[in-house]
């Protein structure tokens, strides 16, 4: 599904030059549920951009679901993520404008779809979410657990191969926090794969296998049980 | 350098697009008023001096004839300066070309050193003026190419004369060339004056011994009125033709009417750019404080006040004001003496004198000044609301609120999705939308003004030869006539119709008002004029009252069955008291009409005609070029071709309105997509990592810019349609009456150049949507 081969990524801060990923590698196959852990700075934010194809890397090889990716350009790279990867950010990242039903919508609006099933899939995915009853309310009128599960519904409702998942739980409070990891981990088990970022290492333990990431460069990988 | 002050450096720098674009709307504000101003009062002290140079007359007096002796008289009234008599007489000149019209007006120039009207020889200044030669006036000569030393062939009561050029001359009293009123635009090649010496013109014209025309000083100006009524006395029994104040003499009038007109802009324009550019300053400003929550925050944790933080924001608005002044107000100054010297050269004033009025600088930093603290104070007025605390917190998001448009669910849920995005993102800032709509619609509505004005030019011209006036040429006679030399005419021309004219100018007087215009006697069944009246009704001369224009009545003050006198010039005939049977459209010139009878009885004599109308196919020119007794034949044709020529520098003043106007709605939308991408960072963000490219975004944006556009060009109609009614008031003259006839082209085609200058605007700020770091915005706050 995921497969890195030698990345890297260097920024340069006038002469001094960052490497945010340093020669790293990486596998993730369909149906696993990952978390890539780290402190502040270690490079998992950039590791995230590469794997979400935000970013394209500086050296090293990229191949999604089968395709070179690294070498694609900005349109392309906006196709993979519209029809490959489902994000959920740390800070939801909903249209204030828009109502959830909305939100949920616009995936599908770029994928050309027809607005009549647009409505019924958006709808269906607020429904798995548990927000069945909340389609036209807009963000400031949902609670913060109920707007990260819109952008769960959002990132699932164009059924992409990946959920990348960037500190999904951090703006939560405890109780919300644990309703989005149950959450995820039932997506898991009805067969998303899915990636977690994460500097809590609470929160990592809940993925399947986890991955530790300290200077750009990958210091451990592990499954979890 | 204070910390403050560089990050003052670092935000300009930051926002250079959207700084420079205000600054652009600053000094251009600046320029038009700095050099709008400075041509205006050095045109008109260049126009002053020039009087004083060439002692130009108070009062031009045209009479049916005053013995040479009778003048010395005249210097014994009261307030009478100085006097000069002149004999002045418009004759056909020969040309080359047959078949093209040229008219020559000869006026005598006494044997002694003129006192009054002095020439300004430009060349062939010891010259002496005897039977055989004469003095040009500059831009007739110019238009013609004619030097010292050519020939000039007048034809005099059917005999050519020739006279030979001695010298070119300008003159005070022709500063802008035109015929008479009737003439819409000075057309120097076909129209001349030749100053000749008073022996020739005496004797080619009959009037041995005598003038028919006066010049005359008076002692103080504010005594105008008694002193005319004391020549009117003194003169009645010379029977005066027109007596014309220098306030509502041909050039000067014309003259002092654009240099109102000038300096009309130079206050308009100035002011509606400064209010535009205010409104882009206080919303940009809004929004960088909006973006410097956390660092104000800060400074006020470390113990800097509202006040020196708010400075902190207004400087980088003087800034602005600052720079934009200065490149204004320079640009202004540097450009004002080349520009009056255009002036000059346009109106024929010989000496001109760039000054620097500092009086102007200091108002334009005074009204700069004004403009951009108001506007930098009520664009950073939120820091007031900013506390340290709340600062550190990331923003709250904007609530999105349902808008009405929602609440009618049959109709929202029509809407397409991506419109629904548009729409409701409109309806965000409504203020703000509000603002930028009335920005813009000020800038569309500055570009319906030139094109109103040259669709006015064509629709007069249309109008006046088209409908209200059917004939393909008029003729002149020297001298009035027997209405028999009509059949005398008709074996000489092959025209389908023919009718008999008598004109004259009279004075009309309503009470204290008085205009002195041509009463146009006509036969009542006329076919080659038609009358409409302020309705567009139809109407036919009465037998008793007579019609009057709608210009002639606004100067009147008088409606339709209203009673005016007219003062009649003629000796052994009274002044009669008339009735306005109906006021009627006419835009070209200003006269009343009669019927031709009644004319006759009473205010000349019976069978009496001046002149004759026709519809011809015939060569008509042609066949008249060498028949006694006719002073001018004009063909509609000739006047439309001149018409046409002048319309094309119109479009230079049309370019440079549109410009104008362009700037503005490329600023406002310039900015106004520059503000919204930075406000907006997140959620295009989010839509560029749900697949959406960049091409889908600045699709979004430009949807967006045309809403606005749209809605600020229906707002723009009705002050497009405003600003063109205020130019037909300021600009209607006794000359000409501008039609109100708003023609769609006008709206379609200044809907066309806005669109033009948001497209351009749009295209600028693509750069910033396609440079746009989505990833950095993502993890900026919280949505």
């Amino acid at each position: 599904m995921i497969h890195i081969e030698d990345m890297c990524k260097v920024y340069r801060m006038g002469d001094i030059e960052v490497r945010a990923l340093d020669h790293v590698s990486l596998r993730v196959d369909a149906h696993e549920f990952v978390a890539v852990v780290g402190p502040s700075g270690s490079g998992k934010s950039t590791l995230m951009n590469m794997i979400g194809c935000l970013d394209t890397p500086t050296s090293g090889r990229y191949l999604l679901d089968g395709m070179e990716v690294s070498s694609m350009n900005d349109n392309q790279l906006a196709d993979i993520r519209n029809f490959k990867i489902g994000f959920i950010f740390q800070g939801f990242n909903l249209l204030q404008k828009l109502n959830a039903l909305e939100n949920v919508e616009l995936p599908l609006i770029y994928q050309g779809i027809h607005a009549r099933e647009r409505m019924e899939r958006a709808a269906e995915a607020l429904e798995l979410v548990g927000l069945g009853d909340r389609l036209f309310h807009r963000p400031s009128e949902l609670s913060g657990g109920q707007q990260q599960r819109v952008a769960i519904a959002r990132a699932l409702v164009s059924k992409p191969p990946i959920i990348l998942a960037d500190e999904p739980t951090g703006n939560l409070d405890t109780k919300s926090g644990a309703d989005i990891m149950r959450m995820l981990k039932e997506l898991h088990v009805k067969g998303n794969t899915i990636v977690l970022i994460t500097h809590d290492k609470e929160v990592a333990m809940q993925a399947k296998r986890m991955i530790r990431i300290q200077d750009g460069k990958i210091c451990d990988d592990r499954a979890v049980v | 350098m204070k910390k403050l002050d560089i990050r003052l450096l670092r935000m300009i720098k930051h926002s250079k697009g959207q700084f420079i674009s205000v600054v652009v709307i600053v000094a251009v504000a600046l320029l038009i008023y700095m050099l709008f101003n400075v041509t205006s009062i050095n045109i008109r002290s260049a126009v002053d001096n020039y009087y004083a140079l060439t002692n130009l007359n108070d009062i031009h007096i045209q009479l049916v004839k005053i013995p040479k002796g009778a003048l010395s008289e005249l210097l014994t009234i009261e307030g009478v300066k100085t006097v000069q008599g002149r004999v002045s007489f418009d004759v056909p000149l020969q040309v080359e070309n047959k078949d093209e019209r040229v008219n020559i007006r000869l006026i005598s120039i006494p044997p002694d050193e003129e006192k009054i009207n002095i020439l300004y020889r430009l060349s062939g200044k010891r010259a002496k003026l005897g039977i055989d030669n004469a003095f040009l006036l500059e831009q007739f000569a110019k238009a013609r190419n004619i030097g010292p030393g050519d020939k000039l062939s007048p034809k005099i009561n059917g005999r050519v004369h020739e006279l030979s050029v001695s010298g070119i001359a300008a003159s005070s009293e022709f500063i802008y060339l035109m015929e008479n009123e009737q003439a819409i635009m000075p057309v120097p090649e076909k129209f001349g004056v030749a100053f000749v010496s008073e022996e020739f013109a005496q004797s080619v014209s009959g009037y041995g011994g005598s003038y028919n025309e006066l010049l005359v000083i008076v002692e103080d100006e504010s005594k105008m009125d008694d002193v005319i009524d004391r020549l009117e006395k003194k003169l009645d029994k010379y029977g005066v033709k027109r007596m014309i104040e220098r306030k509502d003499q041909l050039s000067h009038n014309v003259l002092i009417q654009k240099m109102d007109g000038v300096e009309k802009m130079a206050t308009i324009l100035p002011v509606m750019f400064l209010s535009v550019g205010a409104i882009i300053i206080s919303i940009m400003l809004s929004r960088i404080v909006q973006n410097d929550r956390m660092a104000i925050g800060v400074l006020k944790a470390l113990g800097y006040s509202n006040l020196s933080i708010m400075s902190h924001y207004t400087k980088y608005v003087l800034a602005i004001g600052m720079i934009g002044s200065f490149i204004g107000i320079t640009g202004g100054l540097l450009l004002a003496g080349p520009f009056s010297q255009l002036f000059a050269v346009y109106f024929n004033i010989p000496l001109i004198r760039i000054g620097i009025y500092y009086g102007f600088i200091i108002s334009a930093l005074i009204l700069t000044s004004v403009f951009c603290i108001l506007s930098g104070l009520i664009g950073a007025r939120s820091v007031l609301r900013i506390m340290p605390a709340d600062s550190m917190r990331p923003e709250a998001p904007k609530s999105g609120k349902r808008i009405l448009l929602e609440r009618i669910v049959f109709l929202w849920r029509r809407v397409a999705f991506s419109w629904k995005m548009v729409i409701r993102n409109i309806m965000r800032n409504k203020r703000r939308f509000a603002f930028l709509v009335l920005g813009l619609a000020l800038a569309y509505a500055i570009n319906t003004v030139p094109l109103f004005e040259a669709e006015a030019f064509t629709d007069i011209f249309e109008l006046q030869f088209g409908q209200y006036q059917k004939m393909d040429y008029t003729i002149e006679f020297s001298r009035p006539m027997n209405k028999q030399v009509i059949k005398d005419l008709s074996h000489l021309i092959d025209a389908s119709i023919m009718e008999p004219e008598l004109k004259f100018p009279f004075e009309l007087k309503n009470g204290w008002r008085e205009k002195t215009t041509g009463v146009i006697g006509l036969p009542r069944s006329t076919r080659l004029y038609e009358f409409r009246n302020s309705q567009d009704v139809k109407v036919t001369l009465p037998e008793k009252g007579f019609f009057i224009t709608e210009a002639l009545s606004k100067t009147l003050q008088v409606k339709k069955g209203d009673r005016i006198t007219i003062k009649n010039f003629v000796p052994g005939k009274d002044d009669i008291v008339i009735t306005v049977s109906d006021v009627i459209k006419q835009y070209l010139g200003a006269n009343a009409y009669m019927d031709i009878e009644a004319m006759q009885e009473l205010l000349a004599d019976q069978q009496m005609i001046t002149g004759v109308s026709m519809k011809s196919q015939d060569e008509v020119k042609e066949k008249l070029k060498d028949v006694y007794n006719i002073s001018a034949v004009n063909s509609v044709a000739d006047m439309k071709n001149s018409f046409m020529e002048y319309l094309d520098t119109m479009y230079v003043a049309i370019v440079f309105y549109l410009v104008f106007g362009g700037i503005l709605g490329f600023a406002i939308i310039y900015n106004a997509t520059i503000i919204g991408i930075a406000e907006r960072n997140m959620e295009f963000a989010s839509l560029r990592v749900m697949g959406f490219d960049k091409k889908d975004i600045f699709r979004m944006v430009n949807r967006e810019n045309f809403v606005m556009t749209f809605i600020a060009i229906l707002v723009g109609m009705p002050i497009g349609l405003g600003m063109i009614n205020g130019i037909i008031n300021a600009f209607s003259t006794d000359i000409i009456t501008f039609p109100k006839i708003i023609a769609p082209s006008i709206f379609i085609n200044a809907a066309a150049a806005t669109i033009f200058f948001v497209v351009i605007a749009q295209l600028a700020a693509r750069r910033k949507i396609y440079t746009m770091n989505f990833i950095d915005a993502l993890k900026s706050r919280i949505s």
